[in-house]
């Protein structure tokens, strides 16, 4: 379903992403983990069209994201790091607006909006302007845009960045929800994060993938994520 | 396509949900109300030939602060990447924003367009010499939106867009006047870029090719650029 082979990304002497290759089967939920700056977004950026490789290709549901990206842009949802919305918008009128540059056709606008609205559980402030919302309100409506059409793969950086513990727990709740529907992609810096949701592991150290296994091998002999991702990072922790 | 006239009627909304478009809207009109009042008691003529000219220079002033945020908003507040992961193409992202930008200038030149009236309760005006007026008007404002709207693809400060907006604009302007310190190409160049001359001809009731060409072709450079600019992913 997705496919990077030997990607490399530069932003001018800076070597950002260093042959990453990867494959995520349908349906399954993979979390990037990493330090800051580590390239877990700028990979992300690659899979989603919004950045090129400097070398390398990515295949997103059948389509070369360079060749093709209109095709992929149709088949995927994607929440930035910061929740991409108009702050004088109302949460209703943004998602129809969402759902007319996604191309949701007119005769199914409404039912692909509330169907999103209800998912995301924001139906209570569907009136209200955006700018009025609370932090997790915002980036529950951000992953609502990213859930229009119905999206095959969803691409959610750093998901629970700022959210109080109680925010967090609701857009778990929401993730959770959704695994069962499309195949997640999802980056965060929190640990358990990763335990409670994905499938599998993806660790990028330095723009390059260190570690990728089901998250049950990890769990394997007693280890945790942490322990692991302590271990992979141990010098700079020394 | 039709997603260019979503986005254009999305900016059009949020520029009236700001007071941005109000605090333009009441001081672009109250100067030309203002300028049309001097001019008409002071020439007495049943014409807006100044007053055009007048709009013209005024727009070097209103234009910028009206593009500043078309792109560099989207690029500060992150939606540019919403955008940009839609499907839609580049081009209709450009197209789009240019059009909102542009339907708001047409609202507000609309709103001008009282002082004909105002001249025909009191004279003959010739309709169809206004009319052209109100055409390079339009045409020359389009032109101005289109630089406008590339500069704000150049960078995330509305601030740094709307100033360097100002600038070029500027320069368009008044380059006839440095015509005098230039020889050879640069003459022909300088002659060829500038704007001021180019209102002339059409509010006087003449239309002239080139100056239609010049400003189609500047609009659509500038669109162009902004869609390179935009498009740009490495």
């Amino acid at each position: 379903m997705i496919e990077t082979i030997k990607i490399n990304k530069y932003f001018g002497p800076d070597k950002i992403l260093s042959d990453v290759s990867l494959k995520i089967n349908s349906g399954e939920i993979v979390g990037f983990l990493g330090r800051n700056a580590a390239g877990k977004t700028t990979l992300m950026r690659i899979i989603t069209t919004y950045l090129y490789p400097s070398s390398g290709r990515a295949i997103v549901n059948g389509f070369d994201t360079v060749k093709e990206p209109l095709n992929v842009k149709k088949s995927i949802g994607y929440l930035p790091e910061t929740p991409p919305l108009y702050a004088n918008m109302t949460v209703f009128d943004y998602l129809k607006f969402a759902a007319q540059m996604k191309g949701v056709p007119l005769n199914r606008r409404k039912i692909e909006v509330d169907k999103v609205i209800w998912e995301c559980d924001i139906r209570d402030v569907k009136g209200k302007t955006i700018a009025t919302l609370s932090k997790g309100f915002k980036q529950r409506v951000g992953i609502a845009q990213a859930l229009l059409n119905s999206p095959k793969l969803i691409v959610l950086d750093e998901p629970t960045s700022g959210l109080d513990p109680l925010q967090v727990l609701h857009i778990r709740e929401l993730i959770q929800k959704l695994k069962h529907q499309m195949t997640i992609i999802l980056s965060t810096h929190i640990l358990s994060e990763i335990e409670q949701i994905a499938n599998r592991v993806v660790i990028i150290k330095k723009g390059a993938i260190v570690f990728d296994n089901p998250i049950d091998v990890v769990r394997q002999n007693g280890n945790s994520l942490e322990k692991l991702f302590l271990d992979l990072h141990e010098e700079e922790a020394a | 396509m039709i997603k260019a006239f979503y986005i254009a009627k999305k900016e059009l909304g949020n520029l009236f949900k700001t007071p941005m478009a109000y605090i333009i809207l009441f001081i672009a009109l109250s100067v030309f109300n203002f300028f049309f009042f001097l001019i008409i008691e002071e020439n007495r003529e049943a014409t807006l030939r100044d007053v055009f000219l007048v709009m013209q220079f005024m727009l070097i002033t209103f234009i910028p602060v009206l593009t500043m945020r078309t792109f560099a908003e989207e690029k500060q507040t992150g939606t540019m990447e919403f955008m940009l992961t839609c499907p839609i193409r580049e081009w209709e992202i450009v197209l789009g924003k240019f059009l909102g930008n542009t339907a708001f200038y047409t609202i507000m030149v609309l709103l001008t367009s009282i002082y004909y009236l105002i001249l025909k309760i009191f004279s003959s005006p010739d309709a169809a010499q206004i009319l052209l007026g109100y055409f390079a008007i339009f045409l020359q404002g389009t032109m101005f939106i289109a630089i406008g709207t590339m500069i704000s693809s150049w960078t995330k400060n509305q601030v740094v867009a709307a100033i360097i907006t100002y600038l070029v604009l500027f320069v368009l302007y008044f380059s006839q006047a440095f015509i005098k310190y230039v020889g050879g190409w640069m003459k022909d160049a300088v002659s060829a870029i500038s704007a001021i001359n180019r209102i002339e001809a059409m509010i006087s009731g003449v239309v002239v090719l080139s100056d239609l060409v010049y400003y189609l072709s500047m609009a659509l450079f500038c669109l162009l650029v902004t869609r390179i600019i935009i498009e740009k992913k490495i």
